[in-house]
């Protein structure tokens, strides 16, 4: 990977005696799509927040392109691209008075903001709308709006925070090719979802996190790789889990082996065999399962393996 | 920075132009107030072309005095005096009626003795003569003293010419019973001029009531209702200015632009400058509409200090921006803006004095009122258009103005959230 255009190190953010965010670091590559992965309440939201100067964080250290994001937030605002969760546009307006004046804000005029503001509108799909007042438009074509208003002055970096939550199919697909539209144009993109299809879909490196810490970064093929054909999860009674344990890791067709919250979670490298060997231990130690998963190979199951909890938990 | 400042404002002016309610709050509810109250009041006031108070007079008596008092009366500035309905004279029964029903203010009833109890014989007299007076019990009292005291004095004054001759013939016959018929009745006629309150040249009265202006101020020509009223409204219009700004902001956190706009390259004291400037530049806006139309249409004399009125506008548009950022500083919601708005501005507006003039409250309420910012410009202005002054007798209190308006944007941005 080129040199990371967003760095952060030991990212820290605390509500009264919550941590949000503790010691998150991480890079982020020119012309990369980075996922954060995450249920509702994670950090993600917060993280976003403190990545586009929106908060000062506790601790930790952000850097975006070479300049200190903390100490700095004035430099480098020109270069942010922010699509909040919620819409953030005046409905009393039409689509292209938003985005000129989104436009000005960012000190675009004449004729340089009439052409970024029709080519954003071309982006999204929204320039036989122009003139209607956003009022009149539907929940999909707003959340599009919304995208453009954070691409109407060219940034370096654009921060997506769930831009699909409450969209339609079509606009969710509109919305997907654009990011990969946009990615291939030369943003840099940081995409936050609590969706794991969109974000495996998506993005070309992820971090899952859970109660503000990262519990695995890498690409979404290679944190799902891990996982083998499968992750099996046994419910096992009192007393079984220690039984199956240690003799479920030495296991031909079973990778890691992870203890959590009283259930077994064994990464699968070939799933009949795994099932079948782990009938056979718990037959010959006399182990009653209480309960058996077999899930494919996705990041929701290495979610649930990181952290024994569903992703819309 | 300008620039920034100059997109804020000019999307801020977009969004007011697009917003109904808020044209109507601006410009026309105060405007129809002042039209409506102006009507309305127009025989409250004494100047101009005022509606008179309508006076209707039931005569039973037999005498002459009471024709004399209605005669005085009807030629009183203000009152325009009936004594008849239908084409014939005016009795009890109708003038009840009308009172009832509203169309007279008041009767005044002259009993078929007053005549006879006024030219009795003072050492015989047993009982006063009486003048009755019908009104609607909801009358108020603003308007039913000034007629109960201006029918007092004038039937006061028949009563002294009624009685002066015979006391004086009483006089002169134990004084001076041999005094010769000419000197008698020359001596009766200094006496009945005297009571009639003349100069003794038989001329004009003699007494003369000059108007004077208080050192500083120049003596105008006395004010009308609309001089009255289009101070008063103005200045309750221009502080609605601060529900707009309240809902706006509340809009931007709604709404999330608030938050966009943190992420711009602004500044919080940028997105506020751009956030105030509009609705400061719409108020000015709106004064001068409202002065201008009633200029325009009601003839209202806008003094001789444009100046002077600009710098009161200006004063009084600082002081309702800065209350409302301190509204929107302490609310939260669409409801709230609106309650505590509208109650904030009634309050203020009525102890300020734009419905009825701190002169004519309590002296305690009229000290509470200089608590308001209203109280201020409505002086202001009054003594530009009524007061005859000039910018440099008003600076002080817009310096007032301005001092309110530093002190509610204070305390506003020491409890503002933009989020």
């Amino acid at each position: 990977m080129s040199a990371p255009i967003l760095t952060v190190e030991g990212l820290v953010k605390s509500y009264g005696g919550r941590r949000a965010v503790d010691g998150l670091s991480l890079t982020v590559g020119p012309k990369e799509i980075f996922g954060l992965l995450g249920p509702n309440g994670a950090g993600k939201s917060t993280t976003l927040a403190m990545l586009s100067t929106l908060l000062v964080p506790d601790a930790g250290r952000i850097e975006l392109d070479g300049v200190d994001l903390v100490r700095e937030p004035g430099r480098v605002r020109p270069w942010l691209g922010y699509v909040p969760q919620e819409l953030a546009l005046y409905p009393a307006l039409s689509a292209r008075d938003n985005l000129s004046f989104f436009g000005r804000i960012y000190g675009l005029g004449g004729r340089k903001l009439a052409e970024r503001v029709d080519a954003v509108l071309d982006v999204v799909g929204l320039r036989d709308r122009a003139r209607e007042l956003v009022r009149t438009f539907s929940g999909g074509m707003m959340r599009r709006l919304n995208l453009a208003a954070g691409l109407v002055h060219s940034p370096k970096v654009l921060f997506l925070d769930e831009p699909t939550v409450g969209v339609d199919p079509q606009s969710r697909n509109f919305i997907f090719e654009h990011v990969l539209r946009l990615r291939n144009e030369g943003l840099t993109i940081l995409y936050t979802s609590h969706y794991m299809e969109e974000v495996q879909r998506l993005c070309d490196r992820v971090a899952i996190i859970d109660e503000g810490r990262m519990l695995a970064l890498d690409t979404p093929q290679a944190l799902v790789g891990r996982l083998g054909e499968g992750l099996l999860v046994l419910g096992l009674p009192d007393g079984g889990l220690e039984g199956l344990s240690p003799c479920a890791s030495r296991l031909d067709a079973v990778g890691k082996v992870t203890v959590r919250d009283g259930r077994l979670y064994l990464e699968a490298n070939n799933v009949n065999r795994a099932l079948v060997e782990l009938l056979d231990l718990c037959n010959v130690r006399q182990i009653g399962l209480t309960s058996l998963q077999v899930l494919p190979p996705s990041l929701e199951s290495v979610f649930l393996r990181l952290t024994g909890k569903r992703l819309r938990d | 920075m300008v620039g920034r400042i100059f997109a804020l404002v000019r999307k801020d002016l977009q969004l007011f132009l697009r917003d109904i309610r808020g044209l109507l709050l601006i410009f026309f509810m105060p405007f129809m107030f002042i039209v409506i109250m102006s009507l309305a009041l127009r025989g409250s006031f004494g100047g101009g072309n005022e509606r008179p108070i309508r006076v209707a007079a039931v005569v039973e008596d037999r005498g002459s005095q009471a024709a004399r008092v209605l005669e005085e009366l009807d030629r009183f500035p203000g009152f325009d005096v009936e004594t008849n309905h239908g084409g014939r004279p005016l009795d009890r029964a109708a003038a009840g009626e009308q009172v009832a029903a509203g169309e007279q203010a008041v009767a005044v009833i002259f009993p078929a003795d007053f005549s006879a109890a006024l030219e009795a014989d003072p050492t015989e007299r047993s009982a006063p003569a009486v003048v009755q007076v019908m009104l609607d019990p909801a009358a108020p009292v603003q308007i039913v003293q000034p007629i109960i005291g201006t029918v007092r004095g004038l039937v006061e004054r028949s009563v002294y010419r009624a009685m002066m001759p015979r006391g004086l013939d009483r006089m002169i016959d134990w004084i001076a019973p041999e005094m010769a018929p000419a000197r008698r009745a020359a001596l009766r006629a200094v006496a009945e001029r005297a009571a009639a309150g003349r100069m003794q040249d038989g001329g004009g009265s003699a007494v003369r009531i000059e108007r004077v202006a208080p050192p500083g101020m120049r003596p105008q020509r006395l004010p009308d209702s609309f001089q009255q009223n289009v101070p008063g409204y103005t200045v309750f219009g221009i502080f609605w200015i601060v529900s707009l700004i309240a809902h706006s902001i509340h809009d931007e956190r709604r709404h999330g632009t608030f938050r966009r706009l943190l992420v711009a390259p602004l500044g919080r004291g940028t997105m506020l400058v751009g956030k105030l400037l509009p609705y400061f530049l719409i108020n000015l806006v709106q004064a001068t509409v409202m002065l201008g139309a009633a200029s325009l249409i009601f003839d209202l004399d806008l003094g001789d200090s444009p100046a002077g009125l600009a710098v009161i506008v200006v004063a009084a548009s600082v002081a309702s921006s800065g209350l409302g950022v301190l509204v929107s500083s302490i609310t939260r919601t669409d409801a709230q803006i609106g309650g505590l708005t509208t109650m904030l501005l009634l309050t203020l507006s009525a102890i300020g004095g734009c419905f009825v003039p701190r002169v004519a409250m309590p002296d305690w309420l009229a000290s509470v009122g200089l608590a308001s910012p209203h109280a201020w410009a409505l002086d202001g202005l009054q003594d530009i258009l009524m007061r005859g002054c000039g910018v440099v007798e008003v600076l002080p209190r817009a310096g007032v103005l301005l001092g309110f308006g530093a002190l509610f944007f204070l305390l506003g941005l020491w409890r503002f959230r933009f989020e």
